[in-house]
């Protein structure tokens, strides 16, 4: 028997990280945002990003990357709504994406004339949190028909998010959710988190959404 | 962090050491995991030894090292050149 030992010594996220190092650089040379998106599955990450573009879409260029561990169902729903091209990623069964698919992703986009980026990540509130992306930042989502008490079951997400949307605030009156409890709990774990409270379904606190990615969004080239 | 994208990273850092083809020969993985890397070493090893029992592993042992600190590292890995290919 001859047995060898190969020395590796590498970190387990050594790859994605170096790739998403290379994203965030290449996007911030350019000076596009980029926003990862994460929640649990079904707390409107896709109709909020519907109801975005369909605002926002002659204001600004928006480009999304959606990932689903099965189906192309939320890029084919976004793309009704955009121009710009919808990446659909489709994990074969991986509960994440990393900075591989989103590099891939990103070779069909023409980065140049885009203001803003979304990366709709599949919907899961532990792994996501791990893989570095390259993004600008992350989003939560998190719905009022989630318990208030999320942040403090998940706190490794809400750490690396820099903003909160709750969402489905339409519901409120049906639930018996506490809004204040929620961001207590948020800022908790999490101190300087920014929140935005949407309904993507009436539209209601879109607006303030809205201000918040004309703020971020790239300015256009030659604009001052 | 979820043990089982983990154990698919670790994985593919050993097919990138050795290639596919040679999958079949590694006889062992050493993991660091530190304490406090966000991963149950139990349930990591668990989901390595699923992963490691089929193609194009052939039955590869995981053998973890605990650590403090947030360390969480493929350390080594062991090839039985003469283990006979599938």
């Amino acid at each position: 028997m001859t047995v060898r030992r190969i020395e590796v010594r590498e970190r387990v996220m050594e790859r994605n990280d170096a790739l998403a190092r290379d994203v965030r650089a290449r996007l911030t040379g350019i000076g596009v945002p980029a926003f990862n998106l994460v929640s649990s599955p079904g707390s409107g990450k896709t109709l909020l990003l519907e109801r975005t573009l369909q605002d926002l879409n002659g204001e600004m260029r928006i480009a999304i990357i959606t990932g689903d561990v099965q189906t192309q169902n939320d890029a084919d729903r976004i793309a009704q709504w955009t121009d710009n091209l919808v990446q659909a990623v489709v994990t074969g069964g991986a509960c994440h994406l990393d900075a591989r698919q989103v590099t891939q992703a990103l070779e069909a986009l023409e980065l140049s004339t885009l203001d803003l980026l979304f990366i709709e990540n599949v919907g899961n509130l532990v792994c996501p949190a791990s893989w570095d992306l390259g993004e600008t930042a992350k989003i939560v989502l998190f719905s009022v028909t989630e318990g208030e008490d999320k942040p403090v079951k998940y706190p490794k997400m809400f750490q690396q998010a820099r903003y909160v949307v709750i969402n489905k605030t339409d519901l409120l009156p049906h639930l018996s959710f506490d809004v204040d409890l929620a961001k207590a709990y948020a800022r908790e774990v999490n101190p300087d988190l920014e929140f935005f409270e949407t309904s993507a379904l009436t539209g209601s606190g879109m607006e303030a959404w809205y201000d918040f990615l004309r703020a971020q969004a790239r300015r256009p080239i030659g604009v001052t | 962090m979820h043990e089982m994208s983990v154990a698919m990273e670790i994985c593919r850092i050993a097919e990138d050491q050795v290639g596919l083809d040679a999958l079949c020969h590694v006889r062992e993985i050493g993991v660091v995991v530190g304490r406090t890397s966000g991963v149950e070493p139990e349930s990591l090893r668990f989901c390595l030894e699923a992963l490691l029992a089929n193609e194009p592993f052939r039955g590869a042992r995981p053998t973890l090292e605990l650590t403090s600190g947030d360390d969480l590292r493929v350390h080594y890995l062991e090839i039985d050149d003469d283990r006979p290919p599938h």
